[in-house]
């Protein structure tokens, strides 16, 4: 196991550098650069416009800025941002926390809440509860988790119970650690409310066809006719295959956790990582983009092993060589 | 005794007769902004903003959203001189100025500073912080910046500082330079027992990033020190203890305690935290202002329109296009008229600006001093003259209706503007629909911003495109817009001065007009007497009118909103509401 982990990690160092590479290729081949913003300011001069040009190493050749910022990232520095002037790794680390803490209460939530929901409608197919919980489903997955957060937005408007948008308060920094953790928790309420309804609907359907074909399978009805206890049949036998196509969702969900609410975090001003790589890309702050495209690879890397290692644990057919 | 009366007499006369002339700007009888304040002190007042700081260094900082913070600290009275909501000029932390021309041609300002003034650390502020900030920061070569471009003079030669006594500067020119006052007394100053050391080992731009908030490394001689910054969620700042000015009754000011700007990016979300009161203030966008001013009297809140803003929106055509077809009606001074007679001014503000908006008719916006409105001809909304300049500039129309030039040519072409702005998207459709009735096929493309400003600026690949520019109270700022070889002379690019040198020199033509604006935009700023210089800018207006190289559109109001128990005066779009930050307070 260790060893496929290793040759895997080892696999993945070329990965990345092509996908940072195209990623590079692909900024550069778009129309413009960083300084187009200035060009139409009558107050910037063409000196001051080829002075920042010189200054930002954007007069270079293209092949050259980018082994000059690889060789910076394979020793932990991902160059400056345009836009900020400050060292790419810090700005993404500010903000790390606040995307984690989002995306992991709202991961948790609408898994444990879709894996759950979804197999009770499973298992009550076409009942009047599987029948509203369907109609939810459908709702929420319809419905973009923008327009969800609007709509939050004002209901925290109109009761006065939730704070619009932001982490915290104004005087957090004067709060005890425990009226700062309610302070937290107020905040987030609603925006991670608002992400886990719209991912919890559709985890919810996945898990809800992914058990209902399990169980009509002829192993079930085996297990079944020989008198197995329905409860054995369902949670030892059946679940532990309807989970495997959702596990290999989890992997790309897990990728997806720093860039993925990006309409919530703008919507609620949530301090985190979609709205800053949102903004590079719109200004192209090119190291930015690059480095947030390679956290991106390699969570993708890390979560399509993990699935992966998850799916050797749960399902005993898979082996990793 | 009678010859020495004599000699005094002479040597009087011969400085009367040879003396420099000699200017007084103000001098210690103006009272400065606020001198006349009677407020209480207290409270916090908190504000949105769309998104946050990305520097606290002046010199570096190129948006708003950061230059709106570092004026906290650096402006509202930290400058030499200061402009009122108006763009008036007032005496700041210098309390006289005077502007001598020599005999040699040259312009030496001299300011005379208040005493005792301190940075907020403490330490005094002098003439040494000046000069170290004119003369190592903003005209120092290594250390590009915007600034640096303002404060040249019509060669593109900086000034030079010197100290006077501690508190007396001069700073010389090589010519006349009739904004000097405004733009060198309006510097942003460094202090320079800190900021020395950086010009010194090269690494002034980067310093003071926003880690320097946090890391409490701001030194002012502002009202406000930012002290706090959560990124993407709130600024946090808090008096100056050594601000200089003082209110009617002799108390320091700034009055409020506290001065955050809350991030809050989605306008919606902006509007919902000022109806909640968790933003006590707000530049109201149109498609909200009548909801919101339908509120005000229940909320109790002011809500109103301070005039126009200073951009400008306008259409404009590629003179040097490839096509020597489409080039002869973009140069047809008819065809451009035809299209202002055609443009329906009255929908755009309808539909797109709630009719919170004025029409544009000429360059130079209605809140600066040198707008003529005298001097501007106007293109009232009429088809049947857009129809008649046609004709008079040698269209006709088919047996289809469809325009047709001399040569038979059907008239088409291609519309863009920036993708994703509603209301230049909305101007474009309109302008389409309006050419559809004279027989002119427009197809309207939009274009993100980044192509269409390259296409605009570096190739001859465009046709027509609506696009928008910063304006100011002051009409020289459009310099590099009118010069004959300005790097935004977009319409019609010099070949030497085109950015991306596309111009073919054999089919570059610049009409008598655009000579004469070239020569305004030169001589302008030698010129010290107003008077001269508002007839030179009112012969612009004129120009531009008569000739529609750009055929501007339509201008919002500047629209704002506020709690009533806050003490805010006659905001406008030059000073918005926070003109009067140090000495704004709670009434209750």
């Amino acid at each position: 196991m260790l060893k496929y982990i290793a040759r895997r990690l080892v696999i993945a160092i070329p990965e990345l550098i092509i996908i940072s590479f195209l990623v590079f290729m692909i900024m550069e081949a778009a129309p413009g650069d960083f300084l187009d913003q200035y060009k139409l300011d009558p107050s910037m001069s063409k000196e001051t416009l080829e002075a920042m040009k010189k200054e930002l190493g954007l007069d270079q050749h293209p092949m050259v800025r980018y082994l000059k910022w690889l060789s910076g990232a394979v020793r932990g520095k991902f160059g400056y941002s345009f836009y900020y002037r400050r060292p790419v790794s810090t700005l993404i680390w500010e903000r790390v926390a606040a995307t984690l803490s989002l995306s992991l209460v709202s991961l948790a939530g609408s898994w444990i809440l879709g894996i759950a929901l979804g197999t009770f409608s499973a298992l009550k197919k076409y009942s009047l509860a599987d029948k509203i919980l369907t109609v939810f489903a459908f709702s929420f997955i319809a419905i973009p988790s923008f327009f969800l957060g609007l709509l939050f937005l004002y209901f925290a408007a109109r009761t006065g119970w939730f704070p619009i948008g932001g982490m915290i308060s104004i005087d957090y920094n004067n709060m005890t650690a425990w009226q700062k953790f309610k302070d937290l928790l107020w905040h987030m309420t609603l925006p991670a409310t608002a992400l886990t309804l719209g991912s919890m609907a559709s985890l919810m359907r996945y898990m809800r066809g992914s058990l209902l074909d399990v169980l009509n399978e002829d192993y079930v009805t085996f297990a079944r006719a020989k008198g197995m206890p329905e409860r054995i049949v369902v949670y030892k036998h059946a679940m532990r295959n309807a989970i495997n196509p959702m596990i290999t969702f989890l992997g790309f969900s897990i990728s997806g956790i720093l860039g993925g609410s990006l309409f919530i975090e703008n919507i609620f001003a949530w301090p985190g990582m979609g709205r800053l790589i949102y903004q590079a890309l719109i200004q192209k702050d090119l190291y930015l983009v690059i480095t947030s495209g390679l956290i991106s690879a390699v969570l993708l890397v890390v979560g399509n092993l993990v699935a992966d290692i998850l799916l050797a644990l749960v399902d005993p057919r898979v082996r990793l060589t | 005794m009678k010859k020495f009366l004599l000699t005094v007499a002479l040597l009087l006369f011969v400085m009367i007769v040879f003396a420099a002339e000699k200017y007084v700007w103000f001098d210690e009888k103006t009272p400065y902004l606020g001198a006349d304040a009677k407020g209480k002190y207290g409270g916090r007042l908190v504000v949105g903003t769309l998104s946050g700081p990305r520097t606290m260094n002046y010199v570096v900082a190129k948006e708003t959203s950061s230059t709106d913070v570092i004026a906290l600290f650096m402006g509202y009275g930290g400058t030499l001189v200061e402009l009122d909501n108006y763009a008036r000029l007032y005496p700041c932390m210098a309390k006289r100025c005077e502007v001598e021309l020599t005999d040699e041609g040259k312009m030496i300002v001299t300011f005379w500073l208040r005493e005792g003034i301190k940075w907020s650390d403490g330490k005094p502020f002098t003439a040494d912080d000046f000069v170290f900030t004119v003369n190592d920061v903003y005209s120092n070569p290594a250390i590009p910046s915007s600034t640096q471009d303002v404060i040249k003079d019509s060669k593109g030669r900086l000034p030079k500082a010197e100290k006077v006594n501690n508190y007396t500067v001069r700073v010389i020119y090589e010519e006349p330079f009739r904004l000097a006052v405004r733009y060198i007394g309006g510097l942003y100053i460094w202090p320079k027992h800190i900021a020395e050391e950086w010009v010194k080992n090269g690494t002034f731009t980067q310093k003071w990033t926003v880690e320097a908030i946090n890391n409490k490394e701001l030194v002012g001689l502002g009202p406000f020190i930012p002290v706090e910054y959560v990124p993407d969620q709130y600024i946090r700042a808090v008096r100056n203890p050594n601000f200089w000015k003082k209110d009617a009754n002799g108390n320091q000011l700034p009055y409020l305690d506290e001065y955050v700007i809350k991030i809050i990016p989605d306008q919606n979300a902006q509007k919902l935290a000022f109806e909640k009161g968790e933003i006590d203030l707000w530049g109201v966008p149109a498609q909200f202002y009548p909801e919101i001013k339908a509120k005000a009297k229940e909320k109790n809140w002011v809500v109103g329109t301070g005039g126009p803003t200073y951009g400008t929106t306008f259409i404009t055509f590629n003179w040097n296009h490839d096509d020597p077809v489409k080039r002869s009606w973009f140069r047809n001074e008819f065809f451009r008229k035809a299209v202002a007679y055609a443009m329906d001014k009255d929908a755009m503000i309808d539909t797109l600006l709630a009719g919170l908006g004025v029409a544009q008719w000429g360059p130079v916006s209605v809140l600066s001093p040198f707008y003529n409105d005298d001097a501007l001809r106007k293109y009232p909304y009429d088809l049947e003259y857009a129809r008649v300049m046609l004709q008079m500039g040698g269209f006709s129309w088919d047996k289809d209706g469809n325009l047709i030039d001399a040569k038979g040519n059907k008239v088409e072409f291609v519309l863009s503007t920036n993708a994703g702005n509603r209301i230049r998207e909305g101007m474009c459709n309109i302008i389409r629909d309006e050419l559809a009735k004279l027989g002119i096929k427009v197809t309207f493309v939009p274009q993100d911003f980044n192509l269409l400003v390259n296409k605009m600026l570096n190739t001859t690949d465009w046709e027509a495109i609506v696009i928008g520019l910063t304006g100011s109270d002051e009409p020289q700022g459009g310099r590099n817009v009118w010069a004959l070889k300005g790097t935004l002379h977009f319409w019609n690019f010099h070949p030497e001065a085109a950015p991306g040198k596309q111009i073919k020199p054999e089919i570059y033509e610049a009409p008598d007009w655009e000579i004469e604006i070239d020569k305004i935009f030169a001589e302008n700023i030698k010129v010290l007497d107003q008077k001269k210089v508002y007839q030179m800018f009112s012969r612009y207006q004129e120009l531009v009118s008569e000739h529609l190289p750009l055929i501007y559109t339509v201008q919002q109001l500047y629209l704002y909103a506020h709690k009533a128990d806050l003490n805010i005066i006659e905001p406008t779009a030059f000073g918005g509401m926070l003109w009067t930050l140090p000495w704004i307070y709670w009434k209750k």
